[in-house]
């Protein structure tokens, strides 16, 4: 056993956990770095929430309370907001899970020559920039009268994530074999029947990912209510805090801190996701190019 | 069911009143969705070509009485110097935010990330998850949190600059459209790094290690392999968040609103605010119609391109 | 000059409880074929890895023609390894593979060329050299990744089971190939496998391998006559050998149910728990001998492998094709004195 054997094992590059400190020291300090960037902006958020005076500046308060918190809801109906926000989100999600559900499994099954230009189709809707119909469906929410209606907002946010969703759902009906709900006619069940209770809980991935993703999907909509919405009773969360930066007097006013209490709020029902069911959350937004 | 399998593929059409009669419950079954969608999605696209060929306006006789003026909106657009400008500048920001910022960060990323988990490093994960944060937050969150760390007095921007001894920036004043491109990054960049953290890990560990054994060095294992095999997800990658960062409207608008002076106007700010500030409803569709042709010319390559690799 | 040395190696993962490998030390001679035989986890992958130089040992020595290679990165050591998913590059075609290594030494492109296409001759493999591994199929991968290994003309063949994805019929096919390329080039060559018949088949010598320690190293017809304990006794052959628990009594042994065996000569008269091997062919179905009941007849053409039971314990026995006993029905069992082992049953150990 030489003594050279035994100073150098452990050298050399290897894709097994054997590292240089060179290598590792430069590595984590691009993840200070990197950490540092995309963070920094969370940390002061967290901040400046519960500071009554915040300002720009990333700190902890000195005298950290909830009064930014209580103030949303006081002085600027936040309540209202939030309260329409539940709605219209939950609303929306269960329009959507039913509506991609069966227009999914149709498409899945339904037997066509050009099924794939259907598909083709929705592929192509789905790149649709949200930002361009802006104009356009102002315009159309306010000839059919849907603007500042709870009917409006829950057909409009239902409508955003339909092309991908009802993709989606297809792809999970798809790897369905027909021979169940084919067997199950056979018993005699309806084809309604069969769809809810035999196919559906098998695509139970996919409408976890229809829910969750049409229900952060409307929670976070704010082009869309900008349009639609203008009277007070009718703003959601995204309205409400958009309302709270652009009402700001001169640049130097800017209420740093009652618009954090707002963010953090807003971001709650994102953050529990993430955190509870992140892999779910990345693999749909993923696919769905346009993210949140 | 056979039967009916083998009509629709039978060398005898058998005509749309049976296609339409045999898959009945599915057309059904897609109606609600296909209502929607073409009220809410196919609708405002007619909706804005039709309005693009009125002179319809926000307030005043024009909007009660929108008058059709043909081409004129569109003659217009081509020979409109601030849709220039409009144009050039929604490219500056595209190539700025998504093919330098987060394609090449992304890409960097993903790397990092991926030779560190293979070290078990398991500070990759807490990384990855911060920059996945940034991602998946609401837009306008992201678009609050950067008006803070631009702020010119206690941003943390000018705050880190100050550390090092430079002087502190003028953001929406002086850089406005690096600030709009830096904001974009941190929150885009998230995509590029999962499509190519994916490719790095289809790549299976032994091809590395026949590289080592071939006699590779590290830097020839990357240039020689990495590289080449990420290549294909690279370009239709590219094309993608091109697309996607073209509509960009939240980011910009909360941090600078187009301005100062129409340097960061892109073409989604400009449709708004032509139709929504200078209330004019007719121009500003003609703008989003220009959006919309020039997206979907985007897309139909993008989906060949991607059908084309599958 | 090409001997290579495994001296006292020792290995140890961190992810792992028990060491991978434990004090191996084996003596390869230049030009030998040499199996690493084991079951899954033995050993003998780390073992092959760390004379690649992808893995490093804990404790030990390695050398190649005599010069210690522990610390030397792989492209230092002059080995080459054919991994068990051969591990081509997707992106280039089979020629830019096998070219690959011969580009990093920067030899000139028309002795790249020369090269590559005098292996691609010796493997049969010239017109798929354009084609990219994903048009090829497993056995043109299989000789393309050998192919990148010749054409090194590396010290030392190293192979990591590159048969076992193959298909059986053409599994055996490449088996005859290898040890006749490995014959005519007259490398030293490393093979680790889990399949005993390869190893039969393809060994100058076998080492086996278990828990990372090495049960025994010998040529095949060694291991297989002279096991040096259970596990070897075991792991060779196939049917493998049969074993029986009997005690000693003066020249015989006797088993659970009476039967006597001729206990074999040794200097030493062993006691105690013993374990006695019988290889199927050691055993003879006759007309008198000790009885057996028949459990079932595997007719495999060129011999007949008989089931039979004795004592509650099953026994494997060969016969000659005509031989068909009816299961359910008694045969009668004798045995040559030549065919007995004998082992220690509490240590393993073969004790002659």
């Amino acid at each position: 056993m030489t003594a050279a054997a035994r100073a150098i094992s452990g050298t050399g590059p290897s894709r097994r956990p054997r590292a240089r400190p060179l290598e590792w020291l430069l590595v984590h300090l691009a993840f200070v770095a990197v950490s540092a960037f995309f963070l920094a902006p969370f940390l002061w958020l967290f901040g400046a929430a519960f500071d009554e005076n915040a300002t720009a500046y990333i700190h902890w308060p000195s005298a950290p309370t909830f009064n930014n918190f209580i103030r949303i809801f006081t002085e600027h109906d936040f309540g209202v907001a939030l309260g329409n926000s539940v709605f219209v989100s939950v609303a929306t999600m269960l329009l959507v899970v039913v509506t991609v559900s069966l227009a999914g499994y149709s498409l899945s099954r339904i037997e066509l020559r050009r099924k794939d230009w259907i598909t083709y189709g929705i592929l192509l809707l789905q790149t649709m920039p949200l930002s361009a119909t802006m104009v356009p469906i102002y315009g159309l929410a306010r000839q059919l009268g849907l603007r500042n209606s709870y009917l409006g907002l829950i057909l409009i946010h239902a409508t955003i994530e339909l092309p991908f969703l009802v993709w989606l759902m297809k792809g999970f009906f798809d790897s369905v074999p027909r021979q169940l709900e084919e067997a199950s006619w056979l018993d005699g069940r309806t084809k309604l029947r069969a769809l809810i209770e035999i196919v559906l809980p098998l695509a139970r991935p996919g409408l976890g990912i229809a829910a969750g993703l049409s229900f952060l999907s409307a929670w976070a909509e704010v082009l869309m209510v900008i349009i639609l919405v203008d009277q007070q009773s009718m703003k959601t969360v995204p309205l409400a805090f958009y309302e709270a930066m652009r009402n700001q007097g001169g640049y130097t006013e800017v209420q740093y801190g009652v618009i954090a209490a707002m963010a953090i709020l807003y971001l709650m029902p994102v953050m529990a996701v993430f955190i509870g069911a992140r892999r779910l959350m990345v693999r749909g937004l993923m696919s769905s190019t346009r993210g949140l | 069911m056979t039967v009916a399998g083998a009509g629709a593929i039978g060398p005898r059409s058998t005509g749309l009143g049976r296609t339409l009669k045999r898959n009945r419950l599915y057309f059904a079954g897609l109606t609600p969705a296909a209502l929607l969608l073409a009220v809410f999605f196919v609708g405002p696209a007619l909706w804005a070509l039709g309005s693009s060929f009125t002179n319809r306006a926000l307030v005043g006789i024009d909007a009660a009485n929108p008058r059709f003026v043909g081409l004129d909106n569109y003659t217009r657009l081509f020979g409109d110097p601030d849709f220039g400008r409009v144009i050039v500048n929604s490219i500056v920001f595209v190539v700025g935010s998504a093919i330098i910022g987060q394609f090449i960060l992304g890409l960097g990323l993903a790397l990092l990330i991926d030779h560190a988990q293979q070290r078990g490093f398991r500070a990759a994960n807490f990384v990855y998850a911060a920059v996945l944060l940034a991602w998946v937050d609401p837009t306008l969150i992201a678009g609050f949190l950067w008006v803070a760390m631009f702020d010119f007095y206690y941003g943390s921007l000018n705050v880190a600059l100050s550390v090092f001894g430079l002087g502190p920036v003028n953001w929406f004043g002086q850089a406005p459209m690096l600030a709009v491109i830096i904001a974009n990054v941190w929150r885009g960049t998230a995509f590029t790094m999962l499509i190519f953290l994916g490719a790095l890990r289809t790549v299976p560990g032994d091809v590395y290690e026949a590289a080592r054994v071939d006699g590779a060095s590290a830097w020839r294992r990357f240039w020689d392999h990495t590289l080449p095999m990420l290549r294909p997800i690279a370009a239709l990658t590219l094309l993608s968040i091109t697309m996607s960062t073209f509509g960009t409207f939240i980011v910009i608008q909360t941090l600078t609103n187009g301005g100062p002076s129409f340097q960061t106007e892109v073409i989604a700010l400009y449709a708004y605010h032509e139709a929504f500030q200078a209330h004019e409803v007719g121009y500003g569709s003609t703008i989003a119609v220009a959006m919309l042709v020039l997206n979907l010319a985007f897309a139909v390559f993008y989906l060949r391109w991607s059908r084309a690799r599958a | 000059m090409a001997r290579v040395e495994y001296e006292d190696v020792w290995k140890q993962f961190a992810s792992q409880g028990a060491p991978a490998v434990r004090g191996l030390s084996l003596d390869i001679a230049d030009g030998e074929l040499l199996v690493l035989l084991g079951p899954s986890g033995c050993g003998k992958t780390t073992a092959l890895r760390m004379l690649a130089g992808l893995e490093e040992p804990d404790r030990g020595d390695i050398r190649i023609a005599g010069t210690s290679v522990v610390g030397r990165e792989p492209k230092d050591r002059d080995v080459a390894l054919v991994f068990q998913s051969y591990a081509l590059y997707p992106h280039l075609s089979a020629r830019e593979n096998i070219r690959y290594p011969l580009k990093l030494r920067k030899m000139s492109r028309a002795e790249q060329d020369k090269r590559v296409d005098h292996v691609a001759d010796m493997l049969g493999i010239a017109r798929l050299l354009p084609r990219r591994p994903s048009q090829l199929s497993g056995g043109e991968q299989q000789r393309v990744a050998l192919a990148r290994a010749i054409v090194r003309e590396p010290r030392v063949f190293l192979m990591d089971e590159p048969l076992s994805n193959l298909d059986a019929k053409l599994r055996v096919h490449t088996r005859t190939e290898l040890k006749t390329l490995q014959r005519e080039l007259g490398t030293t060559m490393v093979f680790v496998t889990h399949d005993q018949a390869e190893a039969m088949s393809l060994a100058n010598r076998i080492a086996i391998l278990s828990a990372g320690e090495l049960q025994q190293i010998g040529t095949p017809d060694e291991v297989y006559d002279h096991p040096a304990n259970l596990f070897v006794a075991e792991f060779i052959g196939s049917p493998p050998m049969n074993l029986l628990e009997v005690t000693r009594d003066g020249d015989t042994l006797v088993a659970a149910d009476g039967w006597r065996l001729p206990a074999p000569l040794t200097r030493e008269r062993p006691a105690g728990e013993l374990m006695v091997g019988l290889r199927p062919e050691a055993i003879a179905i006759k007309s008198e001998g000790h009885a057996a009941e028949v459990v079932a007849v595997e007719p495999l053409g060129s011999e007949v492998i008989v089931d039979v039971r004795i004592a509650g314990k099953a026994l494997k026995v060969r016969a000659a094709p005509s031989v068909r006993p009816q299961p359910g029905s008694t045969v009668h069992l004798a045995v040559e004195p030549g065919g007995v082992r004998l082992f220690d049953r509490s240590t393993g150990s073969a004790l002659h």
